[in-house]
Formats: structure tokens, C-alpha cells, sequence
């Protein structure tokens, strides 16, 4: 495993888990646009958070361990992810050839306890959630391979690191443009699939019965919701800064250049997430696996493209 | 090979004395129960011994009354299959000790130990036999002795006919083996194993696809799986874990060896075994989703591991076909990995459920619940065998998925079909991986989370310590290969050097590779501690209370209320629908005071009806118009079998 004890490798990481929080008020401020509202201030969530480890918690009495299980793994899972990623192309703090597989089943472990969580409470509603999120979630892994598939025949790497720096990099700026184009739009996808954003689930809703992530964290209170709020926060920045990588090359130029172009991205790709929420609907339960199949149908077509494309 | 024998002796004197001291009950229990575990120690430390001190091949040879020649031999490839054939049965007998606690059953049980013992004796065989006939006699003896096995509870109705099932399509298998058997020995002349690789090409595929058939029925492939989901549920639990751990194993041994014995050039055979790896992988978690009866449920789970072994020896194949190192390294690798891990977790899931089975008397899990907080040691033990087999790491399923992933993965550079099907296998291998994580959430979420939805379920308690020893043990081998794989990964390694390509492959790609998935275990296990010991300061001073589950502002919630592992399953069932049939009852809500109304479900096999309709009416209509040659007339049956001498001595 290739252990980058250096300054700037640390220090982003550290800039980029600080800021998540901050990146998610950007969704809540364009949605408060455009309902004409002032909306929250900009630092809502440190307060949230701030607000949620002070607290003491309520428990269900019909709940065991794994109920207090479910929030440390899966934000345990999602922090890793950033170790391994590297942000505005400076090197990640860890790193090795296979590191993206490991990752992805790491998050989907953080996934398995969440679940195992949600149906530890004996709550109807929070089953409903969880065999939503199972489902919806074993489409997204679907959609994630191929993208992996497809990276390492564009490049033969397999790490995020790899992906981002080199000759081989994968970018919409290389020659395999069209590819890319047709993997962001994918990303995109999954990205409000994993981080259950609209038109697959929506946070802000206030009926259970039509949630799919929030249903199944009812029950958590005080410092174990703030553990899962702060994994949720990782898994949005992971990837959202995955598509942002994948727009623009960051291996190239000045590192504090690049520092304030990622950061731009990343504030344009939440206030796209925002936008989304704002002038679409959620769909309906049933329509939803047809939108996640989309993703996967393009980038299927872009890895069958390849055939003739890269030889 | 002499503690070869000494272990099989071991076994054997464990099951015959049970037959001979089964009035005392306990002490033919005991008795049974540390022989075996003794043999079977020194069995699995021998083959272990062998594999990582890369020990010579040992070669037996018995010639009996110069009609054939008993052939055995202890090579590679045999080892690696021993140790789980040993070790498994070793934990299953230890288990088994508090399970059958029936004395009144003490004959049923004697027998039951002593073709215990012969099943494993035979599975020894199985994987040492170095000639055809050597390969069928103890093929044989394996499926005759796990018949015995299966119908333990024989004044059941359900076990007969689980048991009348499994013999029909152990036999009907065994025909394919056989006829597989009598075409190569047509074109060698001989029943040894080393002319094989002489054969014509064409000759090879055929005698490949009659093999696989006959081998597929017994691992379970999809659509020849149909016996696993009757014969499981109806054995006793340590025996179910020791035939879906190791037994079905033996059906991926004959293809492995017949395919390292063949040496087949063509990529045809790479594609035919990805092509059903992720056909049998696939639609066996939907099934194993879609079951209620936990039983049932893990023996489709066993399909679906049987389509990942598959899947990682098919790449392994295509890899060895298109001369791609990597590829056919790692995907024999971590195929091979995945029937040692398999055995591990299969048969942990499969006892666990046994215990649950023993002491709430219902393995319907829509009427459990709960029982984490009853049965702690066996739910703790099940919680590690679903995150292992839902290939999730820090456990043990994760490695040998990865390395599949990892040779798969290689499989892209090649071109045209061999491409597609690497890029399928990837596919599918993700989808298994969501889908079964989909399906062990829902075992354990619905058996052992939650309340208890009968007074079944409410009144379990703890298993036996014996009981809840032997899960332990496996459970703790699952971490242990998953955050140390290092040796394991060598000794899938070390086998696959039987192909001629990656025969000079070095360790040098692997290690590496390992050394950071294991260091990456331990630093998803150091954080883990880190915030668990940070959680617990900021709960310090805290308040911290209790109260009941919130109900979206219902305030007089019932158990009943909860969801089920049918509406759990009920999304992903629907949307592979083609593949998989449910049948709903439901009568409906149609006057403004609605009377009781019912709901039921029931999810069909579509192979099971497909076979139902294709294969059995048509056999059973053409037999019934035979029926007249069988009249119960002593002197026509003579008549015929001078007949049958004449026409042989006419034509041969």
C-alpha cells in the first residue's frame, strides 16, 4: 500500500471532510432560492451536528447492539473512502492497484449494518425503508462495475489514484470524451441513488411512509445520528468529487490553482443536486428502478463502445 | 499417505462402534463423536501439512483380482479439497452431539453416525481417486451414504420424498459421470487418468459438457439444483452443513480435475462454465430472497455460491484459454478460495439455522424474531456467517470474491466474446454481491432482529454449549481469513500451478495484493475501536433512556405489524419475475365492514416446473406404455435374461 505521509496529502483529506458539511448547505440555500425563501444559514449542519453530540439518546427497547453498530460502521466506511480518494488530483493518504473494489464493498458493509439497524427496531415503517434501500442499492452496485470495468479498460488502473494521474487518466479532456460523458451522466444517477437525493428518495419529505434512507434512521438519537449525518456527509463528498475529477484534469498545473477549480466544481455539482430537487418531484416507488437501470444501460453501451474504440 | 489411512480408520471405527454400543446412548454418542473429530484432525492436518510444505504427489495402488486397479493420490489439487472435507465434518460432528438428543432414536441415530462416517470416508475417496473406476466407485458410495443421511426423520412424509428426490437426481447425475467415463475410456482404452489429455478436442468438450452435467447435479447448478432446496431443509442440520459445505464441493472437484486432466485449449469451455456461473449465481440469490423457510432459503443461498465458484473458475478457464496469466491465476484462485470459504460459512449459516430449528421447533422465519436477544452465541455467529457469505469484508467471502474481481477485471484487455463474458462476470458478480447482502439482511433481520412474532419464537433460549461452540469456531475462522488471507491465498495459489500456463506463476503479483486488503482490514477494524471508544465519551454523563420503538405516531403497535421476510423480499422478487413465480392469494377487501380477510404466498422454481413439464411427463407417458414388460412372472424374467446373454454373446 503505497502510505503518503505527506503534508498536503493529509491536509486535504482533512480540508475535504471539514468542508462536507458545509457543501450540503449549498443544496439547502438553492433550494431555498428558488422557493423564494432566505433559507438556513450557511453552517446549518456544524450547528446540526453540534447540536445532535450534545444530546443524550432515546432507544427502543426492542432494539440490541446492532442497533448501536449500524451508525459507527457506516461512518467508519464512508471515512475510509476518503482516505483513498485523491482530492483536486494532490496524491490520497492511501492507496494500492484493487484499492476501488475493496472500497466499494466497504461501503457496502456500512449499507448492511445500516439496514440490520433499521429492521433491529421492529418498526414496519423502517422495514419498508430498508427493503427499498437493498434494492435500489444491489441496481446502483450494478452501475458502479461497469464504470470500474470500463475505467480499467481505458487505463488498466484500479484506484482511485491511478484513475486521476499518469498518461492513462480518465477524464472528459482525454481522448475517450464521449465515454466520459455518457459515465458522468451515470455517476450523476447513482449519486442521488446512493446519497438518497430526489427523484429516488427525498430527505425533506414529511410522510415515512414514502421515504427510503430517513425512514430507517428514525430511531437514532443525539451522537449515534450525528455519526450517521457525518457518513452520509462523506459518502456525498466522495461522490460528488468523483464527478468532479472526472470533469476536469487535475493532474496538471499549479496545486493551489487546482485546490480552488475543485472546490468551484464541487460547489456547482451540490447546487446541481439542489437544482434537481427543486424542480423535480420524486418518482414514484415503482419507476425508480427503471432510473437507476438508465445508468446503467449508458454505461454498458459505453463499455460495449470500447470494443471497437480502444484496441 | 499412512495418516492418510490412519484418519480414515479413525472415521470409520467411529461410525462402525456406533452401530454396535447404540444402547448406551450418551457413551456411543461420545464415542462416535471423538473418533471422527480425531480422525478427521489428523485427516485435515495432513492435507494441510502437505499443501503448504508443497509436498510430492503420494501415489496407492490396489489391484483387485486383476479386474481394476484401486488407484489413489494425494496431490496438490487433493489436498486443498481434504482440508475442508476433513475439517468441516470434524466441527459438524462436535455440533452434532447436543442436536440428535433423542434416545428413543438410538438405532436411527447409530446409523446416522455411521454413515456419517462413511460419507466422509467416501469424500476422502473422491478427492484422491487417481482412475475412473476408483472416481465412480467412491462417487457412488459418497451419494448412497448422504442418501441414508438425508432421510435421518424417515416416518416423515416430507423426508421421504425429499429423500426419493435427491436419489433420483444423485443417480441421474451419477448416469451422466458414467457416460462421460465410458466415452473417454473409448478413446484411451484405459482407466487411468494421465491418457486424458490425448484425446481429440472435440472428443474432450464432449466428454467436458457429460461430466459437467453429471458433476453440476450434485454442486447444484442452476437449473439441476432442484434437490437442494428439498433434501437440506429435510437432513438434520449437521448433516445439511456438511453436504451444502463440503459434499456439493465434491461436484466442483470433478469438474476442476476433469478439466486440469483434459487440458483443453478451446476458450469454449471458459465461456460454458462463466455462462452458467452466472446463471446459477444470480437466479440462486433471487430464490434464496425470495424463500421463507430459513433452510430452504440457505440451500438456494448455496446455488448462488456454487455460481461464484463457477464464476471464478470460468474466467480461470478463459484466462488459461487466452493465454492471460493473471486472469487464469487469479480466477482459479479465488474460485478455489471461495469452496474452502464456502465451506466454512455454508456450514456455520446451515447449523446456526439448526439451532434455531432445535429450539423453537419452526423454521418458518415469518413466525421468529427476535431471538438476538434469546440465543446471543447463535446469533452473533449467524451475524458473521451472512456479512462472510454476503462477500463483505473484513470476512472471509470478501477475499475470494476479490480475487475473482481481480482476474475478471484482467479478462477486459482480451477481445470480442471472451470480452463480454469477462465483462459480464463482473456484472454479475456485483449484482450477487448487492442481492445477497439483500438476502442475509433479511435472515437476520427478520429470525434474529426485531420482536418475536410467535410464542415459538418468544420462548427460544440458548443453545447447547457444544452447539455454540462448534458456530464459534467457524465464525472465528471467517474473520481470520479475512483480515490474515495470506496462507489461504497461497494454497489456492500453489493449486492452481496444475495448470500448464501459470505453472512457473510466483507469488510475487499476489502478495502484495493481499498484504493491503489485510492491512486494510486493520485499519477499518482500528477505526471501528476509535469511534466506538469516541462515541462512548460523548455519551458519558449523558441520558440515556428507554422506550418503545417510534411508530410514526401510532401509539398501539403489534408484532404482527412488522415487516416480513415476504414484503421485505417482495420489490426484487417482482422484478425478476420471468425467473421466478409467485403466487399470491389474497381475498380481497369488498364490503365497507370487511369480514377476516387472508393473504398467502408462495414463491414456485421456475427449472422445478420447466423440468415438471419437459422432462418428467414425457419420461413418465413413455414408461407407463411399457409397463407390460414388467408382469411379476418369475419364468419371463429368467426368459430374459437368457435372452439378454444371447444378444450379447451375438453381438459382442
Amino acid at each position: 500500500m503505497d502510505f503518503t505521509f505527506s503534508f498536503t496529502s493529509f491536509l486535504s483529506f482533512l480540508v475535504a471532510f471539514t468542508l462536507a458539511p458545509l457543501f450540503m448547505g449549498v443544496i439547502l440555500k438553492v433550494k431555498a432560492f428558488f422557493g423564494g425563501k432566505q433559507g438556513p444559514p450557511w453552517l446549518i449542519k456544524y450547528y446540526t451536528l453540534i447540536k445532535l453530540l450534545r444530546k443524550g439518546s432515546v432507544y427502543s427497547t426492542s432494539t440490541t447492539f446492532i442497533f448501536k453498530l449500524g451508525p459507527i460502521i457506516s461512518f467508519v466506511t464512508a471515512f475510509m473512502l476518503l482516505l483513498f480518494f485523491p482530492f483536486a488530483g494532490l496524491p490520497p493518504v492511501l492507496s494500492f492497484h484493487g484499492d476501488v473494489v475493496v472500497l466499494f464493498y466497504l461501503l457496502g458493509l456500512g449499507r448492511f449494518f445500516t439496514v440490520l439497524a433499521a429492521l433491529d427496531t421492529a418498526s414496519p415503517f423502517e422495514g419498508m425503508g430498508a427493503a427499498r434501500e437493498v434494492f435500489f442499492s444491489a441496481l446502483a452496485e450494478a452501475t458502479i462495475f461497469v464504470i470500474l470495468a470500463l475505467f480499467f479498460r481505458l487505463s488498466g488502473s484500479l484506484s482511485f489514484a491511478e484513475y486521476f494521474s499518469g498518461d492513462q487518466f480518465v477524464n472528459l479532456w482525454s481522448q475517450s470524451a464521449a465515454l466520459i460523458f455518457l459515465v458522468l451522466i451515470a455517476l450523476f444517477i447513482v449519486l442521488l441513488t446512493e446519497n438518497s437525493r430526489v427523484p429516488v428518495d427525498d430527505p425533506a419529505t414529511h410522510l415515512e411512509l414514502t421515504m427510503i434512507h430517513e425512514v430507517m434512521i428514525l430511531d437514532h438519537s443525539g451522537p449515534d445520528l450525528a455519526l450517521i449525518e457525518m457518513g452520509a456527509f462523506c459518502k456525498m463528498l466522495f461522490y460528488s468529487a468523483f464527478i468532479s475529477c472526472l470533469l476536469y484534469p487535475f493532474h496538471t498545473g499549479s496545486a493551489l490553482y487546482n485546490v480552488l477549480v475543485f472546490n468551484i466544481i464541487m460547489a456547482l455539482i451540490y447546487a446541481g443536486v439542489g437544482l434537481v430537487e427543486s424542480i423535480t418531484a420524486r418518482y414514484k416507488m415503482d419507476m425508480v428502478p427503471n432510473f437507476i437501470l438508465t445508468s446503467f444501460a449508458l454505461v454498458f453501451f459505453a463499455t460495449i463502445l470500447t470494443m471497437e474504440f480502444v484496441q | 499417505m499412512n495418516i492418510f489411512f490412519l484418519a480414515l480408520l479413525l472415521i470409520g471405527v467411529g461410525g462402525t462402534q456406533a452401530l454396535a454400543t447404540f444402547r448406551l446412548y450418551s457413551l456411543m454418542k461420545a464415542g462416535a463423536v471423538l473418533a471422527i473429530i480425531a480422525g478427521c484432525s489428523f485427516g485435515a492436518y495432513d492435507a494441510a501439512a502437505r499443501l503448504l510444505q508443497h509436498a510430492e504427489p503420494v501415489i496407492y495402488n490396489h489391484s483387485w483380482l486383476h479386474i481394476f486397479t484401486f488407484s489413489l493420490k494425494i496431490d496438490a489439487v487433493s489436498a486443498f479439497f481434504l482440508v475442508p472435507v476433513f475439517a468441516i465434518p470434524a466441527v459438524g460432528a462436535l455440533y452434532s452431539f447436543q442436536y440428535l438428543h433423542d434416545a428413543k432414536r438410538a438405532a436411527g441415530t447409530a446409523i446416522n453416525y455411521f454413515f456419517y462416517a462413511l460419507l466422509i470416508i467416501s469424500m476422502a475417496l473422491v478427492v484422491c481417486a487417481n482412475n475412473l473406476i476408483s472416481f465412480a466407485l467412491a462417487w457412488e458410495l459418497m451419494s448412497v451414504s448422504s442418501f441414508f443421511l438425508v432421510i435421518y426423520d424417515v416416518h416423515k412424509k416430507a423426508t421421504r420424498g425429499a429423500g426419493y428426490i435427491y436419489f433420483i437426481f444423485t443417480q441421474a447425475g451419477a448416469l451422466f459421470i458414467f457416460a462421460g467415463f465410458g466415452f473417454l475410456y473409448s478413446h484411451t482404452g484405459t482407466f487411468g487418468f494421465e491418457a486424458l489429455a490425448s484425446i481429440p478436442d472435440s472428443a474432450k468438450l464432449i466428454a467436458f459438457i457429460l461430466i459437467l452435467i453429471g458433476c453440476g447435479s450434485k454442486a447444484g447448478i442452476m437449473p439441476l439444483h432442484i434437490w437442494l432446496p428439498y433434501a437440506h431443509p429435510a437432513a438434520p442440520s449437521h448433516v445439511s452443513a456438511v453436504m451444502s459445505g463440503v459434499m456439493i464441493k465434491m461436484g466442483i472437484y470433478g469438474i476442476v480435475r476433469f478439466y486440469l486432466l483434459l487440458e483443453p485449449t478451446s476458450v469454449v469451455f471458459g465461456q460454458i462454465v462463466i455462462v452458467l456461473g452466472i446463471s446459477s449465481g444470480i437466479l440462486g440469490v433471487v430464490y434464496a430472497i425470495g424463500k421463507q423457510d430459513i433452510k430452504k432459503m440457505l440451500a438456494y443461498s448455496s446455488v448462488e455460491n456454487i455460481g461464484i465458484i463457477l464464476l471464478g473458475l470460468g474466467v480461470g478457464m478463459l484466462g488459461a484459454a487466452s493465454g492471460n496469466k493473471t486472469m487464469a491465476a487469479f480466477g482459479f484462485a479465488g474460485g478455489l478460495l471461495h469452496v474452502f470459504n464456502h465451506s466454512i460459512f455454508k456450514s456455520l449459516l446451515f447449523m446456526g439455522a439448526g439451532s434455531v430449528l432445535h429450539q423453537t421447533k419452526t423454521g418458518a422465519s415469518n413466525e421468529l424474531g427476535g431471538l438476538m436477544k434469546t440465543m446471543p452465541v447463535t446469533g452473533r455467529s449467524l451475524l458473521i456467517g451472512s456479512i462472510s457469505i454476503s462477500g463483505l469484508p473484513p470476512f472471509n467471502g470478501f477475499i475470494s470474491e476479490f480475487l475473482i474481481y481481480y482476474g475478471a477485471i484482467h479478462g477486459l484487455s482480451l477481445h470480442g466474446a471472451s470480452f463480454v463474458l469477462s465483462a459480464l462476470a463482473i456484472i454479475a458478480l456485483a449484482v450477487i454481491g448487492a442481492l445477497a447482502g439483500a438476502a442475509f439482511t433479511k435472515f437476520i433481520g427478520v429470525v434474529f432482529l426485531g420482536e418475536p412474532r410467535t410464542d415459538k419464537a418468544a420462548k427460544a433460549s440458548e443453545a447447547g454449549i457444544l452447539m455454540g461452540t462448534a458456530l464459534s469456531v467457524l465464525a472465528a475462522s471467517c474473520l481470520i481469513i479475512g483480515v490474515w488471507p495470506y496462507h489461504f491465498v497461497q494454497a489456492a495459489f500453489l493449486v492452481t500451478q496444475a495448470i500448464p500456463l501459470v505453472s512457473d506463476y510466483t507469488t510475487a503479483e499476489f502478495m502484495p495484493l493481499m498484504t493491503n486488503i489485510s492491512r486494510t482490514a486493520a485499519l477499518f477494524i482500528l477505526l471501528f475501536i476509535i469511534v466506538t471508544v469516541l462515541r462512548k465519551i460523548f455519551y458519558i454523563g449523558k441520558e440515556v433512556t428507554k422506550s418503545g420503538t417510534w411508530g410514526c405516531g401510532f401509539t398501539q403497535p403489534t408484532v404482527r405489524m412488522q415487516y416480513t421476510g415476504t414484503s421485505y423480499a417482495d420489490s426484487i422478487v417482482d422484478f425478476f419475475r420471468p425467473f421466478i413465480r409467485v403466487q399470491k392469494n389474497y381475498s380481497g377487501i369488498n364490503k365497507i365492514f370487511p369480514g377476516k380477510t387472508t393473504y398467502s404466498s408462495h414463491t414456485h422454481d421456475t427449472s422445478e416446473i420447466g423440468l415438471n413439464i419437459f422432462v418428467v411427463r414425457p419420461v413418465l407417458y413413455l414408461l407407463s406404455k411399457l409397463r407390460w414388460i414388467q408382469h411379476g412372472n418369475i419364468q419371463l424374467y429368467i426368459g430374459y435374461i437368457v435372452l439378454a446373454i444371447v444378444v450379447m454373446l451375438i453381438f459382442l
